[in-house]
Protein backbone atom coordinates (compact mmCIF):
# COMPACT_ATOMS: atom_id res chain seq x y z
CA UNK A 1 0.00 0.00 0.00
CA UNK A 2 1.38 3.64 -1.11
CA UNK A 3 1.59 5.97 1.68
CA UNK A 4 0.23 9.88 0.97
CA UNK A 5 1.02 12.33 3.33
CA UNK A 6 -1.32 15.79 2.70
CA UNK A 7 0.08 18.71 3.74
CA UNK A 8 -3.13 20.52 5.48
CA UNK A 9 -3.31 23.90 5.64
CA UNK A 10 -5.29 26.08 8.15
CA UNK A 11 -6.44 29.33 8.83
CA UNK A 12 -7.48 30.24 12.36
CA UNK A 13 -10.11 27.23 12.99
CA UNK A 14 -10.79 26.43 9.55
CA UNK A 15 -8.78 24.17 7.11
CA UNK A 16 -8.30 25.87 3.62
CA UNK A 17 -9.88 24.76 0.47
CA UNK A 18 -7.50 23.30 -1.64
CA UNK A 19 -6.65 21.15 1.33
CA UNK A 20 -10.12 20.31 2.03
CA UNK A 21 -10.01 19.39 -1.70
CA UNK A 22 -7.48 17.06 -1.11
CA UNK A 23 -8.93 15.38 1.68
CA UNK A 24 -12.02 14.90 -0.11
CA UNK A 25 -9.80 13.15 -2.83
CA UNK A 26 -7.74 11.01 -0.46
CA UNK A 27 -11.28 9.64 0.97
CA UNK A 28 -11.76 8.48 -2.72
CA UNK A 29 -8.23 7.49 -2.77
CA UNK A 30 -8.74 5.20 1.11
CA UNK A 31 -11.65 3.41 -0.34
CA UNK A 32 -9.73 1.36 -3.31
CA UNK A 33 -7.33 -0.04 -0.51
CA UNK A 34 -4.13 0.98 -2.98
CA UNK A 35 -3.11 4.22 -0.66
CA UNK A 36 -3.07 4.62 2.87
CA UNK A 37 -3.53 8.67 3.67
CA UNK A 38 -1.79 10.63 6.61
CA UNK A 39 -3.00 14.33 6.95
CA UNK A 40 -0.20 16.41 8.38
CA UNK A 41 -0.40 19.77 9.95
CA UNK A 42 2.28 21.83 11.55
CA UNK A 43 2.37 25.04 13.88
CA UNK A 44 -0.16 26.00 16.04
CA UNK A 45 -3.54 23.83 15.22
CA UNK A 46 -6.22 23.39 17.79
CA UNK A 47 -7.57 20.19 18.83
CA UNK A 48 -10.56 20.26 17.41
CA UNK A 49 -9.77 20.98 14.29
CA UNK A 50 -7.03 18.05 14.28
CA UNK A 51 -10.26 15.77 15.09
CA UNK A 52 -12.02 17.49 12.38
CA UNK A 53 -9.21 16.85 9.87
CA UNK A 54 -9.03 13.12 11.28
CA UNK A 55 -12.45 12.84 10.16
CA UNK A 56 -10.86 12.65 6.52
CA UNK A 57 -7.62 10.67 6.87
CA UNK A 58 -6.77 7.67 9.14
CA UNK A 59 -3.98 9.42 10.61
CA UNK A 60 -2.90 13.07 11.23
CA UNK A 61 0.27 14.14 12.28
CA UNK A 62 0.68 17.45 14.22
CA UNK A 63 4.24 18.85 14.10
CA UNK A 64 4.90 21.08 16.46
CA UNK A 65 7.96 22.93 17.91
CA UNK A 66 8.35 26.43 19.11
CA UNK A 67 9.93 27.40 15.73
CA UNK A 68 6.80 26.64 13.93
CA UNK A 69 4.91 28.84 15.37
CA UNK A 70 4.72 31.43 13.32
CA UNK A 71 4.90 30.25 9.34
CA UNK A 72 8.44 30.18 7.77
CA UNK A 73 9.17 28.28 4.24
CA UNK A 74 12.24 27.33 6.57
CA UNK A 75 10.84 25.49 9.36
CA UNK A 76 8.04 24.20 7.75
CA UNK A 77 10.02 22.57 4.88
CA UNK A 78 12.66 21.24 7.81
CA UNK A 79 9.67 19.77 9.60
CA UNK A 80 7.55 18.06 6.80
CA UNK A 81 11.05 16.99 5.13
CA UNK A 82 11.84 15.48 8.39
CA UNK A 83 8.44 13.99 8.69
CA UNK A 84 8.36 12.26 5.32
CA UNK A 85 11.71 10.40 5.72
CA UNK A 86 10.27 8.48 8.23
CA UNK A 87 7.18 8.02 6.77
CA UNK A 88 8.33 7.33 3.55
CA UNK A 89 4.85 8.19 1.37
CA UNK A 90 4.57 7.59 -2.19
CA UNK A 91 3.53 10.95 -2.31
CA UNK A 92 2.97 14.64 -0.80
CA UNK A 93 0.00 16.25 -1.75
CA UNK A 94 -0.81 20.33 -0.69
CA UNK A 95 -3.07 22.97 -2.40
CA UNK A 96 -1.09 25.16 -4.69
CA UNK A 97 -1.63 28.23 -2.47
CA UNK A 98 1.04 31.22 -1.77
CA UNK A 99 2.08 29.38 1.51
CA UNK A 100 2.44 25.63 -0.63
CA UNK A 101 3.82 27.29 -3.68
CA UNK A 102 6.40 29.37 -1.24
CA UNK A 103 8.05 25.97 0.92
CA UNK A 104 7.13 22.96 -0.92
CA UNK A 105 9.89 23.45 -3.28
CA UNK A 106 12.59 23.84 -0.41
CA UNK A 107 10.99 20.46 0.81
CA UNK A 108 11.89 18.60 -2.75
CA UNK A 109 15.11 19.97 -2.39
CA UNK A 110 15.42 18.62 1.10
CA UNK A 111 14.16 15.32 -0.27
CA UNK A 112 16.05 15.52 -3.50
CA UNK A 113 12.44 14.73 -5.30
CA UNK A 114 9.99 15.65 -8.24
CA UNK A 115 7.85 18.42 -7.68
CA UNK A 116 4.75 19.21 -10.17
CA UNK A 117 3.43 22.63 -9.17
CA UNK A 118 -0.31 24.49 -9.96
CA UNK A 119 -1.75 20.90 -10.70
CA UNK A 120 -5.66 21.32 -12.43
CA UNK A 121 -5.85 17.67 -13.18
CA UNK A 122 -4.71 14.67 -11.58
CA UNK A 123 -5.28 10.35 -12.49
CA UNK A 124 -4.03 9.17 -9.05
CA UNK A 125 -4.55 5.69 -10.13
CA UNK A 126 -2.39 5.08 -12.72
CA UNK A 127 0.97 4.29 -12.31
CA UNK A 128 2.94 6.26 -12.04
CA UNK A 129 0.31 8.80 -10.69
CA UNK A 130 0.17 11.33 -14.14
CA UNK A 131 -0.67 15.12 -13.54
CA UNK A 132 -1.95 17.81 -15.73
CA UNK A 133 -0.31 21.35 -15.42
CA UNK A 134 -0.81 24.25 -17.66
CA UNK A 135 2.02 26.03 -18.95
CA UNK A 136 2.62 29.33 -20.91
CA UNK A 137 -0.10 31.09 -18.79
CA UNK A 138 -2.63 28.12 -19.78
CA UNK A 139 -1.67 27.83 -23.64
CA UNK A 140 -0.79 24.73 -23.62
CA UNK A 141 -1.30 21.72 -20.76
CA UNK A 142 2.05 18.95 -19.94
CA UNK A 143 0.86 16.22 -18.42
CA UNK A 144 4.52 14.99 -16.41
CA UNK A 145 5.37 12.19 -14.07
CA UNK A 146 7.57 11.00 -11.49
CA UNK A 147 8.85 7.48 -10.86
CA UNK A 148 10.56 8.31 -8.09
CA UNK A 149 9.54 8.38 -5.00
CA UNK A 150 8.28 10.63 -3.07
CA UNK A 151 6.86 13.17 -5.85
CA UNK A 152 5.55 16.32 -4.31
CA UNK A 153 2.11 17.68 -6.15
CA UNK A 154 0.96 21.07 -5.71
CA UNK A 155 -3.08 21.00 -6.68
CA UNK A 156 -4.73 24.39 -7.81
CA UNK A 157 -7.39 25.19 -5.63
CA UNK A 158 -10.99 24.49 -7.06
CA UNK A 159 -9.57 21.78 -8.78
CA UNK A 160 -11.55 19.18 -6.55
CA UNK A 161 -14.83 18.97 -4.83
CA UNK A 162 -15.56 18.62 -1.51
CA UNK A 163 -17.19 15.62 -0.33
CA UNK A 164 -18.45 15.49 3.07
CA UNK A 165 -16.07 13.87 5.70
CA UNK A 166 -16.41 10.06 7.45
CA UNK A 167 -17.85 8.94 10.76
CA UNK A 168 -14.57 7.41 12.16
CA UNK A 169 -12.23 9.83 13.37
CA UNK A 170 -8.30 8.82 12.85
CA UNK A 171 -5.38 8.56 15.29
CA UNK A 172 -3.99 11.96 15.92
CA UNK A 173 0.18 12.60 16.64
CA UNK A 174 1.82 14.94 18.10
CA UNK A 175 5.38 15.07 16.80
CA UNK A 176 8.15 17.12 18.21
CA UNK A 177 9.88 18.67 15.33
CA UNK A 178 13.12 19.54 17.32
CA UNK A 179 14.50 22.08 14.91
CA UNK A 180 18.03 23.34 15.63
CA UNK A 181 18.71 26.19 16.72
CA UNK A 182 19.35 28.90 14.19
CA UNK A 183 17.68 26.98 11.56
CA UNK A 184 15.42 29.79 11.17
CA UNK A 185 16.28 32.58 10.01
CA UNK A 186 13.18 34.37 8.87
CA UNK A 187 11.83 36.63 11.52
CA UNK A 188 8.14 37.44 10.98
CA UNK A 189 7.69 40.60 12.11
CA UNK A 190 3.74 41.67 11.17
CA UNK A 191 0.82 40.07 9.44
CA UNK A 192 -1.75 42.34 8.11
CA UNK A 193 -5.21 40.59 7.45
CA UNK A 194 -7.94 41.53 4.62
CA UNK A 195 -10.98 42.36 6.57
CA UNK A 196 -13.18 38.78 7.68
CA UNK A 197 -15.33 37.57 5.13
CA UNK A 198 -13.68 38.63 1.74
CA UNK A 199 -12.91 35.18 0.36
CA UNK A 200 -9.91 35.57 -1.85
CA UNK A 201 -10.12 35.41 -6.01
CA UNK A 202 -8.11 31.44 -5.71
CA UNK A 203 -10.45 30.23 -3.71
CA UNK A 204 -13.64 31.90 -4.49
CA UNK A 205 -16.56 29.78 -6.26
CA UNK A 206 -18.11 33.13 -7.83
CA UNK A 207 -16.41 36.07 -9.29
CA UNK A 208 -17.50 38.89 -11.14
CA UNK A 209 -14.56 41.07 -12.65
CA UNK A 210 -15.54 44.36 -13.99
CA UNK A 211 -12.66 45.98 -16.85
CA UNK A 212 -12.46 49.11 -18.00
CA UNK A 213 -16.02 49.00 -19.11
CA UNK A 214 -16.91 50.31 -15.48
CA UNK A 215 -15.47 53.66 -16.79
CA UNK A 216 -15.06 54.77 -13.13
CA UNK A 217 -13.40 53.39 -9.63
CA UNK A 218 -16.39 54.29 -7.87
CA UNK A 219 -19.00 51.74 -10.42
CA UNK A 220 -17.46 48.87 -9.08
CA UNK A 221 -19.72 49.41 -6.57
CA UNK A 222 -22.51 47.89 -9.27
CA UNK A 223 -20.53 44.20 -8.89
CA UNK A 224 -19.73 44.58 -5.40
CA UNK A 225 -23.68 44.92 -4.38
CA UNK A 226 -24.30 41.77 -7.04
CA UNK A 227 -21.22 39.81 -5.30
CA UNK A 228 -22.42 40.39 -2.26
CA UNK A 229 -26.08 38.33 -2.76
CA UNK A 230 -24.33 35.61 -4.15
CA UNK A 231 -21.06 35.35 -1.87
CA UNK A 232 -18.50 36.25 -4.66
CA UNK A 233 -15.55 37.92 -4.93
CA UNK A 234 -14.64 40.81 -7.47
CA UNK A 235 -12.02 40.82 -9.78
CA UNK A 236 -10.29 43.41 -11.57
CA UNK A 237 -8.24 43.37 -15.32
CA UNK A 238 -5.03 44.52 -15.65
CA UNK A 239 -5.64 48.05 -16.92
CA UNK A 240 -7.81 48.49 -14.23
CA UNK A 241 -5.57 47.87 -11.56
CA UNK A 242 -2.69 49.70 -12.98
CA UNK A 243 -4.89 52.51 -13.33
CA UNK A 244 -4.98 52.28 -9.68
CA UNK A 245 -8.91 51.52 -9.60
CA UNK A 246 -8.77 48.69 -7.82
CA UNK A 247 -5.91 46.78 -5.83
CA UNK A 248 -3.00 44.51 -7.21
CA UNK A 249 -4.35 41.48 -4.92
CA UNK A 250 -7.76 41.81 -6.98
CA UNK A 251 -6.16 41.31 -10.23
CA UNK A 252 -6.77 37.90 -12.50
CA UNK A 253 -4.43 37.29 -15.55
CA UNK A 254 -1.13 36.57 -16.58
CA UNK A 255 0.55 39.48 -13.84
CA UNK A 256 -2.40 38.55 -11.66
CA UNK A 257 -4.15 35.77 -10.06
CA UNK A 258 -4.99 32.39 -12.18
CA UNK A 259 -8.03 31.63 -10.88
CA UNK A 260 -10.71 28.52 -11.56
CA UNK A 261 -14.12 29.46 -10.08
CA UNK A 262 -17.44 27.70 -10.59
CA UNK A 263 -18.83 30.80 -12.64
CA UNK A 264 -16.82 33.90 -13.70
CA UNK A 265 -18.87 36.67 -14.93
CA UNK A 266 -16.89 39.57 -16.87
CA UNK A 267 -18.33 42.53 -16.73
CA UNK A 268 -16.67 45.60 -19.57
CA UNK A 269 -13.77 43.15 -19.74
CA UNK A 270 -12.09 42.82 -23.71
CA UNK A 271 -10.58 40.06 -23.42
CA UNK A 272 -6.91 40.36 -23.92
CA UNK A 273 -4.74 37.49 -23.80
CA UNK A 274 -3.27 38.38 -20.40
CA UNK A 275 -6.28 38.35 -19.15
CA UNK A 276 -7.51 34.83 -20.17
CA UNK A 277 -4.59 33.15 -19.03
CA UNK A 278 -5.69 34.13 -15.64
CA UNK A 279 -9.36 32.80 -16.05
CA UNK A 280 -9.52 30.23 -18.76
CA UNK A 281 -10.05 27.21 -16.40
CA UNK A 282 -12.96 28.54 -15.38
CA UNK A 283 -16.48 25.87 -15.28
CA UNK A 284 -18.81 28.56 -16.34
CA UNK A 285 -18.24 31.83 -18.03
CA UNK A 286 -20.45 34.84 -19.07
CA UNK A 287 -19.20 37.83 -20.14
CA UNK A 288 -21.21 41.00 -20.55
CA UNK A 289 -19.57 43.70 -22.78
CA UNK A 290 -21.48 46.31 -25.47
CA UNK A 291 -19.31 45.22 -28.13
CA UNK A 292 -20.71 41.97 -29.81
CA UNK A 293 -16.84 41.42 -31.28
CA UNK A 294 -15.34 41.83 -28.12
CA UNK A 295 -12.91 39.26 -27.61
CA UNK A 296 -13.71 37.84 -24.45
CA UNK A 297 -17.06 36.28 -26.26
CA UNK A 298 -14.44 33.66 -27.81
CA UNK A 299 -13.99 32.53 -24.27
CA UNK A 300 -17.37 32.33 -22.48
CA UNK A 301 -19.80 30.25 -22.14
CA UNK A 302 -22.52 32.44 -21.92
CA UNK A 303 -22.64 36.30 -23.64
CA UNK A 304 -25.40 39.23 -23.61
CA UNK A 305 -24.06 42.04 -25.36
CA UNK A 306 -25.66 44.62 -23.73
CA UNK A 307 -24.87 47.62 -21.15
CA UNK A 308 -23.49 46.38 -17.96
CA UNK A 309 -25.01 49.48 -16.00
CA UNK A 310 -28.41 47.80 -17.05
CA UNK A 311 -27.71 44.39 -17.07
CA UNK A 312 -25.37 43.63 -13.88
CA UNK A 313 -28.02 45.83 -11.50
CA UNK A 314 -30.84 43.74 -13.18
CA UNK A 315 -29.07 40.57 -12.67
CA UNK A 316 -28.73 41.77 -8.98
CA UNK A 317 -32.80 42.29 -8.48
CA UNK A 318 -33.30 39.28 -10.27
CA UNK A 319 -31.10 37.32 -7.71
CA UNK A 320 -32.26 38.75 -4.92
CA UNK A 321 -35.45 37.48 -6.07
CA UNK A 322 -35.16 34.08 -6.69
CA UNK A 323 -32.20 33.58 -3.33
CA UNK A 324 -35.25 35.38 -1.46
CA UNK A 325 -32.50 38.11 0.02
CA UNK A 326 -33.89 41.15 -1.23
CA UNK B 1 26.11 44.61 -1.81
CA UNK B 2 27.00 42.24 -4.41
CA UNK B 3 23.74 41.43 -5.93
CA UNK B 4 22.97 38.26 -8.46
CA UNK B 5 19.66 38.49 -10.56
CA UNK B 6 18.21 34.87 -11.95
CA UNK B 7 16.50 36.06 -15.07
CA UNK B 8 14.93 34.06 -17.92
CA UNK B 9 14.22 34.60 -21.60
CA UNK B 10 10.36 33.84 -22.41
CA UNK B 11 7.74 33.40 -25.73
CA UNK B 12 5.75 36.68 -25.65
CA UNK B 13 2.66 35.98 -24.32
CA UNK B 14 1.38 37.01 -28.10
CA UNK B 15 3.35 33.83 -29.65
CA UNK B 16 1.45 31.55 -31.28
CA UNK B 17 2.13 27.81 -29.77
CA UNK B 18 1.53 24.37 -31.38
CA UNK B 19 1.22 21.06 -30.54
CA UNK B 20 3.41 18.82 -32.92
CA UNK B 21 2.43 15.62 -34.20
CA UNK B 22 1.46 13.11 -31.08
CA UNK B 23 2.06 15.84 -28.35
CA UNK B 24 5.91 15.15 -28.34
CA UNK B 25 7.00 18.90 -28.76
CA UNK B 26 5.92 22.09 -29.29
CA UNK B 27 6.65 24.68 -31.94
CA UNK B 28 6.85 28.59 -30.75
CA UNK B 29 6.93 31.66 -32.54
CA UNK B 30 10.11 33.55 -32.08
CA UNK B 31 9.01 36.35 -30.41
CA UNK B 32 10.28 36.46 -26.84
CA UNK B 33 10.62 39.09 -24.09
CA UNK B 34 12.22 39.00 -20.58
CA UNK B 35 9.73 37.22 -18.17
CA UNK B 36 7.70 39.75 -16.77
CA UNK B 37 8.58 39.08 -12.79
CA UNK B 38 12.29 39.15 -13.69
CA UNK B 39 11.78 42.26 -14.69
CA UNK B 40 10.95 43.82 -11.20
CA UNK B 41 14.33 41.92 -9.86
CA UNK B 42 16.53 43.36 -12.44
CA UNK B 43 15.09 46.79 -11.52
CA UNK B 44 14.96 46.39 -7.67
CA UNK B 45 18.90 44.69 -7.86
CA UNK B 46 19.73 47.77 -9.68
CA UNK B 47 18.17 50.57 -7.22
CA UNK B 48 19.29 48.82 -4.35
CA UNK B 49 22.76 48.69 -5.76
CA UNK B 50 22.14 53.04 -6.00
CA UNK B 51 21.50 53.56 -2.92
CA UNK B 52 24.19 51.00 -1.46
CA UNK B 53 26.57 50.38 -3.99
CA UNK B 54 28.39 47.13 -5.15
CA UNK B 55 27.67 44.93 -8.52
CA UNK B 56 24.76 43.42 -10.03
CA UNK B 57 25.22 40.23 -12.04
CA UNK B 58 22.25 38.57 -14.27
CA UNK B 59 22.71 34.78 -14.69
CA UNK B 60 20.32 32.53 -17.05
CA UNK B 61 20.24 29.43 -18.48
CA UNK B 62 20.04 28.66 -21.97
CA UNK B 63 21.16 28.22 -25.64
CA UNK B 64 20.37 30.44 -28.66
CA UNK B 65 18.46 33.44 -28.10
CA UNK B 66 18.64 32.55 -23.94
CA UNK B 67 21.61 35.39 -24.03
CA UNK B 68 19.10 38.61 -24.98
CA UNK B 69 17.90 38.60 -21.35
CA UNK B 70 21.11 38.91 -20.55
CA UNK B 71 21.99 41.94 -22.94
CA UNK B 72 18.08 43.56 -21.62
CA UNK B 73 20.25 43.64 -18.26
CA UNK B 74 23.35 44.91 -19.84
CA UNK B 75 21.06 47.45 -21.30
CA UNK B 76 19.30 48.54 -17.97
CA UNK B 77 22.36 48.74 -16.43
CA UNK B 78 23.80 45.88 -14.75
CA UNK B 79 27.68 45.45 -14.18
CA UNK B 80 28.12 41.29 -15.45
CA UNK B 81 26.79 38.84 -16.99
CA UNK B 82 26.90 34.60 -17.28
CA UNK B 83 25.77 32.43 -19.78
CA UNK B 84 24.83 28.84 -18.58
CA UNK B 85 25.46 27.80 -22.40
CA UNK B 86 25.14 24.25 -22.81
CA UNK B 87 22.82 21.99 -24.46
CA UNK B 88 23.15 19.45 -20.95
CA UNK B 89 21.36 22.75 -19.50
CA UNK B 90 18.54 22.37 -21.37
CA UNK B 91 15.40 21.00 -20.45
CA UNK B 92 15.08 20.46 -17.00
CA UNK B 93 12.15 20.33 -14.33
CA UNK B 94 13.00 23.17 -11.38
CA UNK B 95 14.70 21.09 -9.48
CA UNK B 96 17.75 20.34 -12.16
CA UNK B 97 17.38 24.03 -13.26
CA UNK B 98 17.83 25.43 -9.63
CA UNK B 99 21.05 23.19 -8.80
CA UNK B 100 22.53 25.00 -11.99
CA UNK B 101 21.54 28.41 -11.11
CA UNK B 102 23.10 27.65 -7.40
CA UNK B 103 26.24 26.23 -8.60
CA UNK B 104 26.57 29.49 -10.79
CA UNK B 105 25.59 31.73 -7.75
CA UNK B 106 27.76 30.39 -5.38
CA UNK B 107 30.85 30.62 -7.84
CA UNK B 108 31.17 34.18 -6.27
CA UNK B 109 29.95 35.48 -2.50
CA UNK B 110 26.69 37.27 -2.74
CA UNK B 111 24.24 39.35 -0.22
CA UNK B 112 21.13 39.00 -2.01
CA UNK B 113 20.02 36.93 -5.30
CA UNK B 114 17.03 38.11 -6.87
CA UNK B 115 14.41 36.46 -9.10
CA UNK B 116 10.97 36.53 -10.49
CA UNK B 117 8.47 34.82 -8.87
CA UNK B 118 8.04 32.71 -11.62
CA UNK B 119 8.66 32.40 -14.86
CA UNK B 120 6.02 33.31 -17.02
CA UNK B 121 6.58 30.32 -19.24
CA UNK B 122 6.80 26.75 -17.39
CA UNK B 123 4.64 28.33 -14.52
CA UNK B 124 6.50 26.30 -11.91
CA UNK B 125 7.80 28.80 -9.49
CA UNK B 126 9.79 26.57 -7.62
CA UNK B 127 13.64 27.91 -8.82
CA UNK B 128 13.49 30.64 -6.33
CA UNK B 129 12.96 28.70 -3.32
CA UNK B 130 15.04 25.66 -4.41
CA UNK B 131 17.93 28.10 -5.47
CA UNK B 132 17.73 29.10 -1.68
CA UNK B 133 17.09 25.60 -0.24
CA UNK B 134 20.69 24.57 -2.26
CA UNK B 135 22.52 27.21 -0.63
CA UNK B 136 21.49 26.80 2.74
CA UNK B 137 19.79 30.59 2.28
CA UNK B 138 16.48 32.01 3.56
CA UNK B 139 14.10 33.36 1.05
CA UNK B 140 11.15 35.47 0.59
CA UNK B 141 8.92 34.83 -1.93
CA UNK B 142 6.28 37.41 -3.85
CA UNK B 143 7.66 40.35 -2.23
CA UNK B 144 6.14 43.98 -3.42
CA UNK B 145 8.23 46.30 -1.01
CA UNK B 146 11.90 45.46 0.16
CA UNK B 147 14.59 47.75 2.43
CA UNK B 148 17.71 46.72 3.16
CA UNK B 149 19.60 47.78 5.66
CA UNK B 150 22.67 46.44 8.42
CA UNK B 151 22.65 43.29 6.90
CA UNK B 152 19.47 42.51 6.65
CA UNK B 153 16.20 42.95 4.22
CA UNK B 154 12.69 43.75 5.49
CA UNK B 155 10.58 42.82 2.65
CA UNK B 156 6.57 42.62 2.47
CA UNK B 157 4.73 40.25 0.20
CA UNK B 158 1.49 40.01 -0.65
CA UNK B 159 -0.50 36.28 0.73
CA UNK B 160 -4.05 35.36 0.47
CA UNK B 161 -5.43 36.94 3.49
CA UNK B 162 -3.42 40.17 3.51
CA UNK B 163 -0.11 41.17 3.67
CA UNK B 164 2.70 39.88 5.63
CA UNK B 165 6.03 41.55 6.66
CA UNK B 166 9.74 39.34 7.26
CA UNK B 167 12.60 40.13 8.04
CA UNK B 168 15.66 37.35 7.11
CA UNK B 169 19.40 37.86 7.66
CA UNK B 170 21.59 39.00 4.31
CA UNK B 171 22.25 36.45 1.87
CA UNK B 172 19.08 35.49 1.27
CA UNK B 173 16.85 35.10 -2.19
CA UNK B 174 13.95 37.35 -2.91
CA UNK B 175 11.28 36.53 -5.26
CA UNK B 176 9.63 39.30 -6.65
CA UNK B 177 5.85 40.34 -7.76
CA UNK B 178 4.24 42.55 -9.45
CA UNK B 179 3.74 45.91 -6.95
CA UNK B 180 7.78 45.88 -6.42
CA UNK B 181 8.74 48.64 -8.81
CA UNK B 182 8.13 50.17 -12.40
CA UNK B 183 11.09 48.24 -14.63
CA UNK B 184 13.15 51.45 -16.59
CA UNK B 185 13.58 51.13 -20.43
CA UNK B 186 16.59 51.11 -21.09
CA UNK B 187 18.49 54.20 -23.03
CA UNK B 188 20.06 54.09 -26.30
CA UNK B 189 23.65 54.15 -24.28
CA UNK B 190 22.95 50.83 -22.68
CA UNK B 191 21.27 49.06 -25.28
CA UNK B 192 24.70 50.12 -27.47
CA UNK B 193 26.65 48.84 -24.63
CA UNK B 194 24.81 45.77 -24.85
CA UNK B 195 25.32 44.96 -28.30
CA UNK B 196 29.30 44.97 -27.77
CA UNK B 197 29.44 43.43 -24.65
CA UNK B 198 31.22 40.06 -24.31
CA UNK B 199 29.51 37.95 -22.05
CA UNK B 200 30.98 35.24 -20.33
CA UNK B 201 29.52 31.62 -20.60
CA UNK B 202 29.86 28.44 -18.09
CA UNK B 203 29.60 24.92 -19.04
CA UNK B 204 28.65 22.25 -16.51
CA UNK B 205 32.13 21.32 -16.22
CA UNK B 206 33.05 25.22 -15.24
CA UNK B 207 30.27 24.50 -12.55
CA UNK B 208 31.82 21.29 -10.95
CA UNK B 209 28.23 19.34 -13.01
CA UNK B 210 27.77 16.23 -14.39
CA UNK B 211 25.63 16.45 -17.33
CA UNK B 212 23.85 13.36 -16.01
CA UNK B 213 22.87 15.73 -13.09
CA UNK B 214 21.62 18.63 -14.48
CA UNK B 215 18.86 19.29 -18.08
CA UNK B 216 16.48 16.63 -19.44
CA UNK B 217 18.81 13.68 -17.90
CA UNK B 218 19.02 15.53 -14.43
CA UNK B 219 15.11 15.92 -14.11
CA UNK B 220 12.98 13.82 -11.86
CA UNK B 221 9.92 15.11 -13.26
CA UNK B 222 9.49 14.31 -17.02
CA UNK B 223 6.86 15.83 -19.68
CA UNK B 224 5.19 12.93 -20.96
CA UNK B 225 3.27 14.61 -23.71
CA UNK B 226 1.99 17.91 -23.92
CA UNK B 227 -2.19 18.50 -24.82
CA UNK B 228 -4.41 21.23 -25.86
CA UNK B 229 -6.27 23.06 -23.08
CA UNK B 230 -9.34 22.27 -23.27
CA UNK B 231 -11.77 24.31 -26.04
CA UNK B 232 -15.44 26.03 -24.66
CA UNK B 233 -18.07 25.46 -27.74
CA UNK B 234 -19.32 28.39 -29.31
CA UNK B 235 -20.23 31.23 -26.92
CA UNK B 236 -24.43 30.83 -26.94
CA UNK B 237 -25.66 34.70 -26.36
CA UNK B 238 -28.70 35.86 -24.59
CA UNK B 239 -30.67 37.70 -26.32
CA UNK B 240 -33.74 40.42 -25.20
CA UNK B 241 -33.43 43.79 -23.81
CA UNK B 242 -31.34 44.09 -20.32
CA UNK B 243 -34.08 42.98 -17.67
CA UNK B 244 -34.99 40.26 -20.37
CA UNK B 245 -31.23 38.90 -20.67
CA UNK B 246 -30.38 39.60 -16.94
CA UNK B 247 -33.71 36.99 -15.52
CA UNK B 248 -32.99 34.42 -17.97
CA UNK B 249 -28.68 34.48 -17.38
CA UNK B 250 -30.12 33.99 -13.73
CA UNK B 251 -32.05 31.02 -14.49
CA UNK B 252 -29.17 29.63 -16.82
CA UNK B 253 -27.21 29.87 -13.95
CA UNK B 254 -29.30 28.81 -10.94
CA UNK B 255 -31.57 26.03 -12.78
CA UNK B 256 -29.25 24.87 -15.44
CA UNK B 257 -25.62 25.19 -14.48
CA UNK B 258 -26.62 25.47 -11.13
CA UNK B 259 -23.40 27.31 -10.03
CA UNK B 260 -25.12 29.57 -7.76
Amino acid sequence: MDRVLIFVETKGDEVKKGSLELLSEARKLAQTGRFAIEAVVIGKVAPSLREAISLYAEKVVHIVDPLLDAYTPEGYSLALADYARTSQPRMILAGATQVGRDFLPRVAVLLECGIASDVTAANWLDNPVTLVRPVYGGKVLTEVVCEESPFLVLTRPNTFDITSPGEKTGEVVERHASLPAGSVKTRMLRREEKPKGKVDLTEADIIVTGGRGLKAPENFTILEDFAAVIGGTVGATRSVVDAKWRDQEDQVGKSGKTVSPKLYIAAGVSGAIHHIMGMDTSKVVLAINRDPNAIIFNYATYGIVGDLFEVVPAMTAELKKRLGRG
Amino acid sequence: MNIVVLAKHVPDAEALIEIKGTGEKLEIEQKFAVSLFDEFALEEALRIRERLGGRVKVITLGTGKAIEVLRTGIAMGVDEALLLDHEAFLGGDGYATALSLSRAIAKEACDLVLCGKQAVDDDRGEVGPMVAQFLGLPHVGSVVKVDIAEGRATAESLVEDGRVVVEVPLPAVLTTQKGLNEPRVPLVMGVMKAMKAQIPRATPEDLGLDPNQIGLAGSKVRIRRYLPPKKRSQVQFIAGDAPGAAAEAVRILIDVERVI
